[in-house]
C-alpha cells in the first residue's frame, strides 16, 4: 500500500500541468497563479509535499479537493454508490450472459450453438464499450424512446427510475465482460468434459444433464470465478467511459475530471480506493475458491 | 459620467424605440412553475465570481449574484444594484454611487453600502478586471447606508464598465462573506442578490437553484444582462453532462430542456429534430495563435508577420465550423460585431492575406532557416486542435517548419506561463467589453505583449473619457496590432446550444445564457 501511495503521488505530480491555472481561468496572469499556488501549498518542494501527504494519510485524511470545496473522503463516499451499483449490475449481466453461453458452447463443442456463441463472444471482446453505448443510446433512447439517455437515480430512493437509468450502462458494460467469461467457461468445460470421471459418469448411465451440471460444471467453476474476480476489478477501474457516456456520477468520472484538472488529492484518493478494492476482491475470490472446491484449504 | 451627450441621447432613443418595437410578451401567457433542466459541460472550478474567469463559473454565478451595473443589449453599462449612473466629480476623480434601497440578499439581509465596499475591495484584489481597475483606485468608502464613493488616482475611463462586465465580475456579496474569505481564498458560501438562489451543489450531479421570492426587479425593460428580471420557473437545475454526444441525445429526447456548448457537427441533426431549436451563440471566441514574445524564434516580428501573411483563414474557419457558414464569421476587428461601441471597420489591414510570396519574403528577411516552431494545442477543445492542424499545413506550404505539440489543457495552461517551453499556442479570445480589457495586449498575460506603442495607446485609452477620442485610439491600437502581430487573429467562431420548443422567453442574442424571464409551456 505504501508503494502504491508513493507511486501515485509521484506519477500525478510528474505530469506537467497546473491545477491553479485551470481554476483561475484563461485570463489569469502569472502573479495571480503564484499567489494561488502558495495558498494551496503547491509552491513547496515535492519531498515536503510527499511527507505532508504521508502524515495526513496516517490520520486517515486524504486532503481537500482543489475544485470540489470538500474533503476527498467525502467526495469518494458520494461517488461510491453509483460506481458500486454500476459494477454490480454489469457483473450480473456479464455472468448471466457469460456463464450459460460458455457452458452451452463447451458442452456442445463444434456445434452451431458453439460457433454462434463464440462468434458473438469475439464480437463482444472486439466492440469498444463507448461505441456500443452510443449505439444503444441512439436505438433505445433516441429512436425508440424506451429508456432515458443518461443520468442516475439512487436505488434506495427510486428503484424503478434507478433500474431504467442503469439498464443500458449495465448491458453495454456487462456485454463486453461476458465475452471473456464465456470464453473461459467454454474452455474449462471442454477440459473438464475430457476427464476420466466424466467418462465414468457417462458410462454408469447418468443423463447428460446430470453429467454436465453436477459433475462438469462445478469443477469448471474455479477458473471462471477467477475471471469473474478479474472482471470485477476491471469494472471498478474500467467503468470510466461508461460513466462519462451515461453521465453516472461515479468514481470513474471523478478521476477523469480530477486528472484533467490536476486535482492531485482526488486522483490519489481514487487510486488508493481502487487499490484497496482490488485487494478486497482478491481476498473474496480466494475465499470463494475454498467454498467451491473443498480440496482448496488455506492454512 | 463625463461621456459626450450624443451617444447617450442616441442610446436612450434606441432604448425607447426598442421598447416600443419589441413584442412585449403577454403577461398572462407566461406560465409560472416547473423545473428547467440545463445540461452544461461540467463542474465549475468555483462559484466565487471574484475568483476565476472561467466561462462556466460566469454563467452560473450570474444567476446568483448581481453587480452595481450590468451590460445591456448594446454592451453598454446600465444600473443594476446602483440606482442610476454614478455622479462624477468635475475633476473626474470621485465617483458617487447611490444604491437601490430594499434590495435583499438570499439570507434575508438588506444590501447596504458596507456590503458593497467589502465586496468591491475583495474583487479589486482578486479578479483580473478588478486588479486592473484597482491599480488606479485610491479609496472606496461608504458615505452613508446607501451611498458609496470611489476615489481614483487619475482620470479613469473604465470604472463603470469594469463594474458591469459579467466575467470575473464585481458581484456584491454580503459583507460577512466578503470579509470571511480572503481574496486569495475561494469563497465556499454563495449568497447574492440575484433572481435565483442556490440551494444545492452536488458535484457531478447537479447545481440546484430556485426562484428568490424576495427579489426586487428593476422597472426598466429587460435588455441584455440587465433590466427587469422575473423568474417564472420554480427551479433551475444545472446538470453537468461532460460528454457532448450525450448532451445532444438528451436534448433530442427531452431529458434536458436546454443544452449548452454542443458540438458544431450536431447542428444539422438538431435542425432536423422536431421539438428542438438549435441556437447559434454569438459571439463565442475569435481563434488565435498567441506568440511567445519573450524568448525564442517568435520574438522576431518578421516571423510573426510571415505567419499572419501565410494564413488563408476562410477554409480554416469553415472546417472548424463543420462546414456551416452560419457558425463562423470572417472579421478582423479586435472587438466583436456584437460589441458595437468598439467594433472597428478598418480597411486594408494585413489580415487573411493568404499571400505565400509575402510570407516567404518575410521569412527570408527574418533569416529563418527552417528551425522548428513549437506550436502548442490541445484536443480537449476540438476547435483548437482543428485550427492548429490546418494552420500547420498552410504555414509549412509557405516555408515554416511547425512542431505541433498536442497536450492536454491543464498542461497547456501551465506551459504557456513558461517562456522556455513554446513559441506559440492556441486559444480563443472571448468578448472584451472595453479596449483596456484585452488581455493579449498586456505584458502580464502568457505570450507577454510588451510593445511600447501598444502600451502607450492603452495608457492613453485608460485615462481618456471621451468616447470618440477613445474610439480613434482604439483604431490606432488595431493598426499597430496588425503591424506588430503580438498574436495571429483568425476568424470568429460561434457556439452552439439548443433548447426544446416549450422553453419560451429565452433571449437568443445573449453571448451567455440567462434564465430569468424564461418560462416553460408544457
Amino acid at each position: 500500500m505504501l508503494v502504491v501511495v508513493t507511486v501515485v503521488f509521484l506519477l500525478i505530480h510528474l505530469i506537467p500541468g497546473d491545477p491553479v491555472a485551470v481554476i483561475l481561468g484563461p485570463e489569469a496572469n502569472a502573479q495571480q497563479i503564484e499567489d494561488a499556488r502558495r495558498q494551496l501549498g503547491l509552491d513547496r518542494p515535492l519531498p515536503e509535499q510527499l511527507l505532508r501527504f504521508y502524515a495526513r494519510l496516517l490520520r486517515g485524511d486524504l486532503g481537500q479537493s482543489y475544485f470540489l470545496d470538500r474533503p476527498v473522503t467525502q467526495a469518494l463516499w458520494e461517488r461510491a454508490e453509483p460506481t458500486l451499483m454500476l459494477m454490480l449490475s454489469a457483473l450480473v449481466v456479464a455472468i448471466v450472459i457469460g456463464v450459460p453461453s460458455g457452458i452451452v458452447a463447451g458442452a456442445f463443442q463444434g456445434s452451431w450453438w458453439d460457433r454462434g456463441l463464440m462468434a458473438l463472444a469475439l464480437l463482444g471482446v472486439c466492440v469498444p464499450g463507448f461505441w456500443l453505448s452510443l449505439n444503444f443510446i441512439y436505438l433505445f433512447s433516441v429512436r425508440l424512446g424506451w429508456l432515458p439517455v443518461a443520468g442516475y437515480a439512487s436505488v434506495f430512493q427510486d428503484p424503478v427510475a434507478a433500474a431504467r437509468y442503469m439498464l443500458l450502462p449495465a448491458v453495454s458494460l456487462g456485454f463486453n465482460q461476458s465475452a471473456l467469461i464465456a470464453r473461459i467457461a467454454r474452455s474449462c468445460m471442454i477440459e473438464v468434459l475430457r476427464q476420466d470421471y466424466i467418462r465414468t459418469a457417462r458410462a454408469k448411465g447418468l443423463a447428460e444433464q446430470s453429467v454436465i451440471f453436477l459433475h462438469a460444471f462445478r469443477n469448471a467453476l474455479v477458473p471462471v470465478v477467477t475471471v469473474i474476480g478479474i472482471t470485477m476489478a476491471i469494472l471498478i477501474g474500467g467503468a470510466v467511459v461508461t460513466e462519462i457516456v451515461f453521465n453516472i456520477p461515479g468514481l470513474g468520472r471523478l478521476i477523469i475530471s480530477a486528472i484533467l484538472r490536476r486535482d492531485y488529492p482526488v486522483v490519489q484518493g481514487v487510486v488508493l480506493l481502487t487499490a484497496a478494492a482490488y485487494m478486497l476482491i482478491n481476498l473474496i475470490v480466494d475465499m470463494v475458491y475454498a467454498y467451491i472446491d473443498p480440496r482448496i484449504r488455506y492454512a | 459620467m463625463s461621456h459626450g451627450k450624443t451617444p447617450w441621447a442616441i442610446l436612450s432613443l434606441t432604448a425607447l424605440v426598442l421598447c416600443i418595437a419589441a413584442p412585449v410578451p403577454d403577461a398572462a401567457a407566461q406560465k409560472k412553475g416547473g423545473v428547467l433542466k440545463v445540461g452544461n459541460l461540467g463542474e465549475p472550478p468555483t462559484l466565487d465570481a471574484h475568483w476565476t474567469t472561467a466561462t462556466i463559473t460566469e454563467v452560473l454565478a450570474q444567476h446568483i449574484y448581481e453587480g452595481l451595473y450590468a451590460l445591456d443589449a448594446k454592451a453598454q453599462p446600465i444600473p443594476m444594484l446602483a440606482e442610476g449612473m454614478p455622479a462624477v466629480s468635475k475633476d473626474a476623480l470621485t465617483y458617487t454611487f447611490k444604491l437601490r434601497q430594499g434590495v435583499k440578499f438570499h439570507n434575508g439581509k438588506e444590501m447596504t453600502s458596507a456590503d458593497v465596499v467589502a465586496s468591491l475591495n475583495r474583487w479589486g484584489q482578486q479578479s483580473t478586471y478588478g486588479k486592473n481597475l484597482y491599480a488606479r483606485v485610491a479609496d472606496v468608502r461608504a458615505v452613508d447606508k446607501y451611498t458609496v464613493q470611489m476615489q481614483v488616482k487619475e482620470k479613469t475611463a473604465t470604472v463603470v464598465i469594469s463594474l458591469a462586465i459579467p466575467n470575473n465580475s464585481a458581484a456584491i456579496y454580503p459583507k460577512e462573506i466578503a470579509d470571511k474569505f480572503k481574496p486569495s481564498e475561494k469563497a465556499t458560501e454563495w449568497i447574492g442578490t440575484g433572481p435565483f438562489k442556490l440551494v444545492e451543489w452536488k458535484p457531478d450531479r447537479h447545481i440546484k437553484m430556485v426562484r428568490f421570492d424576495d427579489y426586487q426587479p428593476r422597472k426598466e425593460p429587460a435588455s441584455g444582462y440587465g433590466g427587469r428580471k422575473v423568474v417564472h420557473v420554480n427551479e433551475l437545475l444545472w446538470i453537468p453532462v461532460p460528454d457532448a454526444a450525450t448532451r445532444v441525445a438528451q436534448i433530442e429526447t427531452g431529458e434536458l430542456d436546454f443544452a449548452d456548448d454542443l458540438d458544431l457537427n450536431a447542428y444539422d441533426r438538431l435542425k432536423k429534430t422536431s421539438g428542438v431549436r438549435p441556437i447559434v451563440a454569438k459571439p463565442y471566441y475569435w481563434l488565435v495563435a498567441v506568440f511567445n514574445k519573450k524568448e525564442g524564434l517568435m520574438t522576431n516580428q518578421k516571423l510573426r508577420q510571415a505567419w499572419q501573411a501565410a494564413l488563408d483563414i476562410e477554409p480554416i474557419m469553415k472546417n472548424v465550423a463543420g462546414g456551416h457558414r452560419e457558425l463562423y464569421r470572417m472579421d478582423s476587428s479586435l472587438a466583436f460585431v456584437e460589441n458595437a461601441p468598439w467594433h472597428t471597420k478598418l480597411e486594408a489591414l494585413p489580415w487573411n492575406e493568404h499571400n505565400r510570396d509575402k510570407a516567404r519574403r518575410l521569412l527570408r528577411e527574418a533569416g529563418y532557416k527552417g528551425e522548428p516552431i513549437r506550436f502548442m494545442t490541445t484536443q480537449e477543445y476540438k476547435w483548437m486542435y482543428d485550427f492548429a492542424l490546418l494552420s500547420k499545413q498552410q504555414l509549412e506550404d509557405a516555408g515554416f517548419t511547425i512542431d505541433l505539440q498536442v497536450v492536454d489543457w491543464a498542461t497547456l495552461v501551465k506551459r504557456r506561463n513558461n517562456a522556455k517551453e513554446y513559441d506559440a499556442f492556441t486559444t480563443g479570445i472571448g468578448n472584451a467589453f472595453d479596449p483596456n480589457h484585452h488581455v493579449y495586449l498586456t505584458p502580464n498575460w502568457p505570450g507577454w505583449t510588451d510593445d511600447e506603442d501598444i502600451n502607450r495607446l492603452l495608457t492613453e485609452l485608460a485615462s481618456e473619457s471621451d468616447y470618440k477620442k477613445r474610439f480613434a485610439l482604439w483604431e490606432q491600437v488595431t493598426r499597430v496590432f496588425y503591424d506588430k502581430v503580438p498574436v495571429a487573429r483568425y476568424g470568429d467562431l460561434f457556439g452552439l446550444r439548443a433548447m426544446r420548443g416549450h422553453v419560451k422567453g429565452f433571449d437568443t442574442t445573449l453571448e451567455r445564457p440567462r434564465f430569468h424571464n424564461v418560462w416553460l409551456e408544457k
